[in-house]
């Protein structure tokens, strides 16, 4: 077995890129439980986070379902899309 | 009764009425020429509104980033829609065929009560068996639909209703209806 120090994992370029999040945006037409079932299922979080997610999205009109590199953000919009929900992806501190 | 249960074999079963599973039919094969009818060109197509809700921007305040987006998942996007959509028609027709008929009644004087009562032959209901990926489309291609359906009503972000005309009604009690069988069948895979 192989154990990997996650410090060292972490490349310079990775650390320095500022970076971008997915966001949820609410809609009036999606399922409350579809929009919780897909963060559960898609971002394999607790029905409890999913949950807090999607009332988030509710009465927020938005929220950050997930933070990491540019590359994955647009897999993660381009899932989003997938299920039909309304996604997209910019840059954490914007 | 509840519409969707689990069998024995882990696969979801859904009963519908006949004229539910028809009404399926005709929107989700409309549903699929929408898709096909938006061609390999996804950014052009977008200007299509429920193209565009299908394919939303990625980037709100970039149409560069956008469009490149758009090149670049479209095409994979809708074909998977389409794929979607083809798989709960399959679910659907093998359904509908597995169905019976009521035997036409033959009986002495059976002409002249059904001039009286001219009603369909009655079907049995229509029992689908979806294993857990037809379940997946199932669930994305209902949820497609309302979408487009919720753009063709005109519905504002704060849920109201905008379209007027004689079709308005029956698009309306179509995207209930749809809706409910969305919410009962996430219900049914939420264990």
């Amino acid at each position: 077995m192989t154990v990997t120090d996650p410090l060292l994992d972490v490349r310079p370029d990775t650390v320095l890129d500022p970076p971008w999040v997915t966001v949820v945006w609410n809609d009036p037409v999606n399922l409350m439980s579809y929009v919780s079932y897909v963060f559960r299922s898609y971002f394999g979080v607790t029905p409890e986070e999913a949950e807090r997610l999607m009332l988030q999205v509710h009465h927020n009109g938005k929220a950050v379902v997930a933070t990491g590199n540019r590359e994955s953000m647009e897999r993660h919009v381009e899932a989003m899309h997938g299920y039909g929900l309304w996604a997209t992806l910019a840059k954490a501190d914007s | 009764m509840n519409r969707f249960g689990l069998a024995a074999s882990g696969n979801l079963l859904g009963r519908f009425k006949p004229i539910e599973a028809d009404l399926l039919q005709l929107a989700i094969v409309q549903l699929v020429e929408l898709f096909d009818a938006a061609g390999e060109d996804v950014v052009a197509a977008s200007s299509d509104p429920v193209l565009r809700r299908m394919l939303p921007d990625a980037y709100p305040d970039d149409e560069e980033a956008t469009a490149e987006f758009r090149r670049f998942t479209g095409n994979d996007l809708l074909a998977a829609k389409v794929f979607n959509a083809r798989v709960v028609l399959a679910t659907l027709r093998a359904a509908l065929a597995d169905t019976p008929v009521t035997p036409a009644d033959n009986s002495p004087g059976a002409a002249a009560r059904r001039a009286r009562a001219p009603i369909a032959a009655p079907r049995e209901t229509v029992t689908l068996d979806l294993d857990p990926e037809a379940v997946q489309s199932w669930l994305r291609t209902l949820n497609d639909l309302r979408l487009t359906l919720a753009e063709r009503l005109l519905i504002s972000s704060d849920g109201a209703l905008h379209l007027d005309g004689d079709e308005a009604p029956f698009l309306n009690e179509l995207y209930e209806w749809v809706g409910m069988v969305q919410e009962s069948l996430i219900y049914a895979i939420d264990i």
